[in-house]
């Protein structure tokens, strides 16, 4: 006979099963959640800053191919005065982040760490960078040179 | 009293004298191979004292660290010129931690060289490089501890290093910086992954390696190779290494006691900075090639190093004649000596 054939299930067997299989999936529901959100536990919160212009200097305060070190809140930058006009670098080495030095006697910059050159354009000469320096927007008015920082500090060229 | 005290612990740990003596004579007379008369083959142990020896004397030396950016560099000052025979415990940690590399190396090759790891032996050989990478990884947080200008640029540069990594590098980033750029939540970070997660993981695996080790047995080098009793002649041949690591390691520290140098300065980069000498090769490799080019050939080093069991098998089947690890083997060193130096003479 068919009937004798279906299993049946009892209600407690019935219960079981829902509460089992409803049990696990919930468990990785919360498991994943629990993954992702203890995961970004381990990585603080970057706190993005404005976009901003700020006043770095007066033109007159450099001569023809010199450069200038200068600091925002902990940031070091190169501003020199080219041909081409103002120019305004990151003091990082975008090879593996040492800090650049301004050479007069050569003309360029030199990264101590793994004998990185580049020229006053920023463009590398020699050794292992990968790119020229990172460069920022200048804006001259009045005299005054201005450079301008995104939100993330990083590069409006 | 005694007695009262004896009965006491013994009714509540329960040992039973003639199981545990049993136990104990079994780890002793653990049979292994006649070619572990050679002393070579005993410095598999070194690393491991090593590892308790560095336990020990960095337990001593957080009584003193302060981990902040404003605090480490005093405080390492602190240990090393104020504290009461603190430059002996900071130049014992120091330098066992050179030695620990040295040993970890010198093993490495041994196995290598008579093919130690081959089947059923090749999970404890991945085990074995797991290991190298964790100890490497406690000696660049280590030294990055100090925070004076090796630790800050060594601590920049190497994790701009990691950046590189493909995928995944960005995040392992931030997750060592603690941020976008290295500050004082990186100096803690390094500061829990030298004294916490790293030892810790370096403990399991060092366990897993000896239990696989015991499981396994020393591996012959020829197929009826006779065998002779863990103790006592191999168990002091361990003995009278570490007893030399330590006179050894004492004597350096007081001939060459470590430095402090100078406190980290985020605005100066000096010149001829230089990491731990383990690195030296990697860091003239990064000379000479473009960044991604030198990342990505220490990876593939490093997954050909991690999988060589299963290659060497490979090839051994395909040309069998060819002893295949003596001429890698060999390169790698030569290579390794070859980069090492260059960087010693270039300043």
């Amino acid at each position: 006979m068919l009937v004798e054939k279906i299993k049946f299930l009892t209600r407690r067997e019935f219960l079981e099963k829902i509460f089992l299989r409803g049990g696990l999936i919930a468990g990785l529901i919360a498991g994943i959640l629990l993954l992702k959100n203890g995961i970004s536990f381990l990585f603080p919160p970057i706190q993005k800053g404005e976009a901003q212009k700020l006043l770095i200097a007066r033109t007159n305060e450099i001569e023809v191919g010199k450069a200038k070190e200068f600091q925002i809140s902990e940031k070091s930058f190169f501003m020199v005065k080219t041909e081409s006009g103002m120019k305004v670098y990151s003091a990082i080495c975008p090879h593996l982040g040492c800090k650049i030095k301004w050479e007069q006697y050569r003309n360029r910059f030199y990264c101590p760490c793994h004998q990185g050159v580049f020229d006053v354009e920023g463009k590398v000469l020699s050794g292992p960078p990968p790119r020229p320096l990172d460069e920022f927007r200048v804006e001259i008015k009045n005299n005054l040179v201005y450079m301008w920082l995104d939100e993330n500090q990083g590069i409006i060229a | 009293m005694i007695d009262k005290t004896k009965a006491w612990l013994k009714e509540r740990i329960l040992l039973d004298k003639k199981k545990s003596s049993e136990i104990v004579e079994k780890v002793l007379k653990e049979p292994i191979p006649k070619h572990m008369k050679n002393w070579f083959y005993a410095i598999g142990a070194t690393p491991l004292l090593l590892f308790l020896f560095q336990i020990i004397t960095g337990i001593l030396l957080t009584f003193y660290y302060v981990p902040s950016p404003e605090g480490a560099y005093e405080s390492v000052r602190h240990i090393t010129q104020d504290v009461q025979m603190g430059f002996w415990i900071r130049g014992l940690h120091r330098w066992a931690s050179n030695f620990m590399v040295i040993a970890m190396m010198l093993h490495i090759v041994r196995v290598f060289f008579t093919r130690g790891y081959r089947k059923p032996r090749e999970l404890n050989w991945i085990i074995g490089i797991l290991m190298l990478i964790t100890t490497l990884g406690l000696c660049f947080t280590g030294y990055s501890l100090v925070f004076n200008q090796l630790s800050y640029w060594a601590a920049t540069v190497g994790t701009n290093m990691i950046k590189e990594i493909p995928l995944v590098g960005e995040t392992i980033l931030r997750f060592l910086r603690g941020g976008t750029e290295v500050s004082g939540n990186t100096l803690t970070r390094f500061y829990n992954l030298h004294m916490g997660l790293l030892p810790t993981i370096l403990f399991v695996l060092i366990v897993v390696h000896i239990v696989f080790v015991r499981i396994h047995g020393v591996s012959k080098l020829e197929e009826h190779e006779e065998s002779y009793p863990f103790y006592p002649e191999h168990f002091y041949h361990t003995v009278v290494i570490v007893l030399f690591l330590l006179i050894t390691l004492s004597a350096l520290t007081v001939i060459l006691p470590p430095g402090i140098g100078e406190p980290a300065n985020p605005s100066v980069t000096p010149p001829h900075i230089k990491p731990e000498w383990y690195f030296f090769a990697v860091y003239s490799i990064l000379k000479i090639f473009p960044l991604r080019i030198g990342i990505y050939l220490s990876i593939a080093v490093l997954i050909v190093a991690t999988f060589w069991p299963f290659i060497d098998e490979y090839m051994q089947a395909r040309w069998p004649k060819i002893k295949i690890n003596y001429w890698v083997g060999s390169l790698v060193i030569i290579l390794f000596l070859i980069f090492t130096v260059v960087e010693i003479i270039v300043t």
